[in-house]
């Protein structure tokens, strides 16, 4: 799906990333997680094609990202920023239509109607569709951004790619699983997503992979079994913690402290 | 197609009204009994009135369909060609070209010479703009404050130069330069009105599909871009064709303030920010307020004429004002 390989990105001397690979296969649930400051955001950015710097190899679906058409790469792939807009003065349904965008000219479609609809369900905000954005609270918009994000991907094309940078923050602990569900029931079809969370316990439930960066670099990689060893999570974060067995399901459990 | 339907349906509507009010109402009649029309009658309600009125509707929608797509370039209510310093530029240059050009101006035929403070002021135009775009955006993000304030600097240099300009300038070029900074319509013929409808044509067919860009962009340039918008083209078409637009319509009608602020503000009232909306709307909102505002400024003093900048600017600075206000927290 995504290979993408020496990604180095630079903030005047500062490598933010140095000398970084990633490889996500179809299907694949990758979270990356890390300390504040680790790169994890800009390593979204770069793979996201958001920024563009130096000679990067980013080859998505075995053609270079940045060779994509714009318009075409919207239908294929989407993603959900960490900073959303605090202002939008337009009402919750013209927020989530704007994931139609790629598929409509002038007048939305049937179609358009009825993905931004089931995913105004999914996402738990059907009942605000008629509010005002500006009015919202921070968990509320971002599950209005989840839902247009989702419904930008919802169409006949096979493996598709969504990029999330935190999608949890502000969220409840309901609304936290919810998305994540969402996002675990998408990876199920084939397609893939990339996401930066901040709970390693949940990293753990739902990815597949897990990417542990710490200061710009990748300091493990692998099933969560694998990365999640006392000794991987210590070294990145500088803070003690114990591993267990979670008792329901077998996951690593990590607790600090 | 409905929008067109009822632009067009409110635009005939806008056009009969003013038959309706004005004193003139027997010169309505007169156009359909053409035959038995004195040469006089013809002249004004076709070559002054009918080319005034079309050059009002014209420079109108034009006007506020500029102030609404540099709202959404700049993604603040505030931006608009006066404010930002557009004016100022255009101006500018078209006033350098009346004085200086005016020394070869009368061996060139009379679209060239139109064309001479056309283009100058198109210049001027684009010139402010990529000026102020520069110092108030850096990474995709305005900072509104630095966009009024090289306005304002703009606005400045415009108005010492062009100052100088009228000290140093002949009595008929004083007449030019003074109509150019009020503003007004008066000056309407059909070759003016067939370049501008050339202008509108060519700016609106790139420039109205663009408001699901525009509402795009609310979500800032990354996001706009995941959404399958080639952001840097569009960028680079609202500047040039704003540009265009309104340093056409320095050129032919001077400055008349504020028509793309007040014609936003009022469908922001009813729509909200949508651009799918108001970009097209603004189109016929600004040849309805400008028409209705050109036709009470010849008849409020008549038989003499107020400056329709005058009138525009008496409506449009208290909104920008409660602009200001409403913003005056995120500022």
């Amino acid at each position: 799906m995504l290979k993408a390989n020496h990604i180095n990105y630079k903030h005047k001397e500062f490598f933010i990333l140095d000398e970084v690979d990633v490889s996500l296969n179809y299907g694949e649930f990758l979270a990356i997680v890390g300390p504040n400051g680790a790169g994890k955001s800009s390593l979204l950015s770069v793979l996201a094609n958001e920024i563009k710097q130096g000679k990067q190899e980013i080859l998505f679906k075995e053609k270079q990202i940045s060779a994509w058409e714009v318009r075409e790469l919207s239908m294929h792939k989407a993603k959900f920023s960490q900073h959303n807009s605090n202002e939008i003065p337009l009402q919750v349904k013209d927020v989530v239509m704007m994931g139609r965008y790629p598929y409509f000219d002038s007048q939305p479609r049937k179609e358009d109607f009825e993905a931004m609809n089931k995913h105004l369900y999914e996402t738990d905000v059907y009942h605000l569709k008629d509010r005002d954005y500006n009015t919202l609270s921070g968990g509320e918009k971002q599950r209005v951004h989840l839902s247009r994000v989702m419904a930008q991907v919802e169409n006949q094309i096979e493996r598709k790619l969504i990029f999330l940078d935190e999608p949890l923050n502000n969220l409840d602990i309901k609304h936290q699983y919810k998305a994540l569900e969402i996002i675990k029931k998408f990876t199920q079809n084939e397609n893939s997503a990339i996401v930066v969370l901040h709970d390693l316990n949940l990293a753990a439930q739902f990815a597949d992979k897990i990417l542990l960066m710490k200061s710009g670099k990748i300091s493990a990689y692998g099933t969560p079994e694998e990365v999640f060893t006392a000794e991987n999570i210590t070294n990145a974060y500088h803070f003690p913690c114990t591993i267990c067995p979670h008792p329901v399901n077998s996951n690593p459990m990590i607790i600090f402290g | 197609m409905l929008l067109i339907i009822l632009a067009t349906g409110a635009l005939y509507v806008g056009v009969y009204d003013f038959n309706g009010v004005s004193p003139f109402t027997v010169l309505g009649q007169l156009i359909q009994g053409d035959p038995n029309l004195a040469l006089s009658d013809k002249y004004v309600i076709w070559d002054v009135r009918a080319a005034r009125i079309m050059m009002a509707i014209l420079v109108g929608s034009m006007l506020a369909v500029s102030g609404t797509s540099l709202q959404g370039l700049f993604k603040n209510p505030l931006a608009t060609g006066e404010a930002i310093g557009l004016t100022s530029g255009a101006t500018l240059l078209a006033a350098i070209a009346i004085v200086l050009g005016g020394h070869f101006k009368q061996y060139l035929p009379e679209m060239v010479q139109f064309s001479l403070t056309g283009i100058s002021a198109f210049i001027g135009a684009l010139l402010a703009m990529m000026l102020v775009y520069r110092i108030s955006t850096s990474a995709g993000k305005t900072n509104v404050v630095m966009m009024l304030l090289s306005g304002v600097a703009i606005t400045s240099i415009g108005f010492s130069i062009t100052g100088f300009l009228i000290y140093i300038s002949k009595d008929e070029q004083l007449r030019d330069l003074t109509f150019w900074n009020m503003g007004s319509l008066a000056a309407a013929t059909w070759t003016k009105n067939i370049v501008l409808a050339i202008v509108i044509a060519i700016s609106y067919t790139i420039l109205l599909p663009k408001g699901k860009a525009l509402n795009a962009m609310m979500l800032g340039e990354r996001d706009a871009q995941h959404l399958g918008i080639n952001v840097e083209r569009l960028k680079k078409q609202i500047v040039i064709i704003t540009s265009l637009m309104v340093g056409t319509c320095v050129a032919f009608s001077g400055t008349i303030g504020f028509v793309g602020l007040i014609v936003p503000y009022i469908l922001r009232l009813l729509f909200k920010s949508n651009y799918t909306f108001i970009l097209p709307l603004s189109a016929v909102l600004g040849s309805i307020l400008l028409l209705i505002a050109d036709t009470i400024s010849r008849s409020i003093v008549a038989p003499s004429e107020l400056p329709i900048g005058i009138l525009t600017s008496l409506i449009g600075g208290p909104i920008f004002i409660a602009i200001l206000i409403k913003f005056k927290k995120s500022l």
